[in-house]
């Protein structure tokens, strides 16, 4: 049985024979039958469970007269992300502000979470960062074919025609390597804060390792907010038109 | 002349102390492990520092010059560490696969 924490142990007392049910109707064979929600997925659901309800609250108390303090906190991380997307892709940034805002906040929070005593990051696990970065692959893909039509194409090739079959094959590696970078980043980073507040814990275990559990919340943040700014990049290029 | 002697007594001095650690029943191949993941993260993080530290200076200095431009060399800056110390996280990643396995 792998180490669980609080959260997940409930999660598999009360769901185990349900999901274990569930996955070997996909021919899936969790290792540990007993306890097949991971600490991963679980914090996951909590990642998932605290923006719902934060979201509910704040369509709850909207109001523009009076806008109550989850309001002006929904509104900045929207303006903020707005601003950025403006920014960065220009004109009809407007309709990707949404997806880049609950990945933001995701990431953000999913991130901040490995701070709290009793949990750990969801994103220091690799299978999640992955779930993210091809969740953003296929979107800018999306994106750049519903802007560009079948001239999307012309982006994986070179300026001249004579350049077509070399460019094409390290276009292709090129876009695979940025799901590849995304996830790593992102995985590293985070999987590295804890391993390095760890390994000064085991050192010093009074206050030193206070000073790198700030370090890891500094890191939380930019890294969340890094992910963001290359999804925003990644649209901006895939639905730029050529002149 | 000086620095290659310091160089030649280091390596001396790195050549004569492994046997000491041969000792125990690690395998031949082994032994190696640590010192290279060692080396080999100490490469990675020194040179990941000296670009970030080249990196940062140059935003330092533009936003000096143009205090106007601070938005748009901000996200410059933070993309280019994203990147470079993204180097570093590969390397890290890599020793820590290999080392375990």
């Amino acid at each position: 049985m792998p180490t669980q924490l609080l959260f997940t142990k409930f999660l598999n007392a009360h769901f185990a024979a349900l999901v274990t049910a569930l996955l070997e109707v996909f021919h899936v064979h969790p290792k540990y039958p007993q306890a097949p929600i991971t600490n991963s997925f679980a914090m996951e659901l909590l990642v998932f469970a605290i923006l719902v309800a934060y979201f509910v609250v704040v369509r709850l108390t909207l109001s523009v007269e009076k806008p109550g303090a989850a309001q002006h906190l929904a509104e900045m991380a929207n303006s903020f992300v707005a601003d950025q997307g403006e920014q960065i892709i220009g004109h009809g940034s407007e309709r990707f502000v949404t997806y880049l805002t609950a990945l933001f906040l995701f990431i953000l929070l999913s991130n901040l979470l490995g701070l709290v005593p009793g949990l750990e990051s969801p994103t220091a696990d690799v299978v999640v960062p992955l779930g993210f970065a091809l969740v953003t692959f296929l979107y800018y893909h999306y994106h750049g074919i519903r802007a560009n039509g079948a001239g999307y194409i012309k982006q994986f090739l070179g300026p001249v025609w004579w350049l077509y079959p070399l460019l094409f094959p390290i276009e292709i590696i090129s876009h695979c390597a940025r799901v590849l970078s995304l996830t790593v980043r992102l995985y590293a980073n985070m999987f590295a804060g804890d391993l390095l507040t760890l390994a000064f814990f085991s050192l010093i275990p009074v206050g030193i390792p206070l000073v790198f559990l700030g370090l890891h919340l500094g890191v939380a943040v930019i890294q969340a907010y890094v992910f963001m700014l290359l999804a925003t990049i990644y649209l901006s290029l895939a639905v730029a038109h050529d002149h | 002349m000086k620095k290659l002697q310091y160089l030649f007594m280091s390596l001396a001095a790195m050549f004569l102390a492994t046997p000491a650690f041969a000792q125990g029943t690690v395998s031949p191949a082994a032994q190696w492990v640590p010192l290279a993941a060692g080396l080999g993260m100490a490469l990675a993080a020194g040179l990941c520092g000296l670009a970030q530290g080249k990196a940062t200076a140059s935003a330092t200095e533009a936003l000096a010059r143009n205090p106007g431009a601070r938005p748009g060399i901000f996200i410059f800056l933070i993309l280019g560490l994203a990147f470079i110390e993204s180097l570093a996280l590969f390397t890290f990643v890599i020793i820590f696969l290999k080392v375990q396995a």
